[in-house]
């Protein structure tokens, strides 16, 4: 009986890598981390655009390095002249928005200096953005930074927040909701 | 169809927040709704191509409405971007 198991445990084991192999098992795409810091809950955003999801779901990370990295390959849908966001249309067509602070629009670009611009085809890793995180701050402004996904009604999202994440520790998993 | 131009009068354009709070109106209504910007045409339901156009603060826009509801869509659209851009 426990042969017969094991053999059928094996073969199962075997269809699955079948199907993968034949791209018939769900696609899963990663978000990296665009930055190190404590990966949190949207919801503990202040700002409803983000809390409230009106841009979509997403995480947000309370970052204790400026660097915005590259979440996914892709290509820069819009770097924001200012510097304080990004968004990205991913090789696996996901729509990923990197909004570094709260209403840091009104920085107009002071403590952020771009790396890439709109158009750009990036890899996973590349440098996008630094920003200067004790500067944002003394000027009142809260520093948390949503990692928001704009299509993410075509996806189950599964979020990985409640620890410290090293840039491009995947984040969020979305796979194709239909 | 229906259309009405608008020039932008909030300082800071159509930065995230508005294209967030639009894309989500427009999804309110089956009717097709296009945005007409200096730099580009999008498609206003989705919100990452409504923050693409880099709408800024002066810049005129056309909205066009096409197909069903496009009356509603266009009244409420219109209250929408008098009373926030």
């Amino acid at each position: 009986m426990s042969f017969y198991k094991h053999r059928k445990g094996e073969a199962k084991g075997m269809f699955e890598k079948f199907k993968k192999a034949m791209g018939m098992m769900p696609k899963e795409f990663e978000i990296g981390a665009p930055v190190e810091g404590e990966a949190v809950a949207v919801s503990q955003v202040s700002d409803p655009t983000f809390g409230e999801e009106i841009l979509g779901k997403g995480i947000a990370i309370i970052p204790s390095v400026g660097k915005v990295l590259a979440p996914v390959d892709g290509v820069i849908d819009t770097m924001f002249e200012t510097g304080h966001a990004v968004s990205i249309h991913s090789a696996d067509g996901t729509d990923v928005l990197v909004h570094v602070g709260l209403d840091t629009i009104s920085l107009k670009g002071k403590y952020y200096t771009i790396h890439k611009q709109t158009g750009d085809t990036i890899k996973k890793g590349d440098l996008l953005i630094e920003f200067d995180i004790e500067g944002i701050k003394s000027e009142g402004y809260d520093v948390i930074t949503p990692v928001i996904i704009c299509n993410s009604d075509e996806y189950n999202f599964t979020p990985h927040i409640g620890a410290h994440v090293k840039p491009l520790d995947t984040v969020i998993t979305l796979t194709p909701a239909k | 169809m229906k259309s009405f131009e608008y020039t932008i009068k909030d300082e800071l354009g159509i930065h995230a927040r508005p294209a967030g709070l639009l894309a989500k109106l427009a999804m309110k209504y089956p009717c097709k709704i296009t945005m007409k910007a200096p730099k580009k045409e999008v498609d206003a339901k989705r919100v990452m191509a409504v923050m693409s156009a880099g709408v800024k603060n002066s810049d005129s826009v056309t909205l066009e409405f096409d197909g069903e509801n496009e009356s509603e869509a266009y009244d409420e659209m219109l209250a929408f971007f008098t009373e926030n851009l």
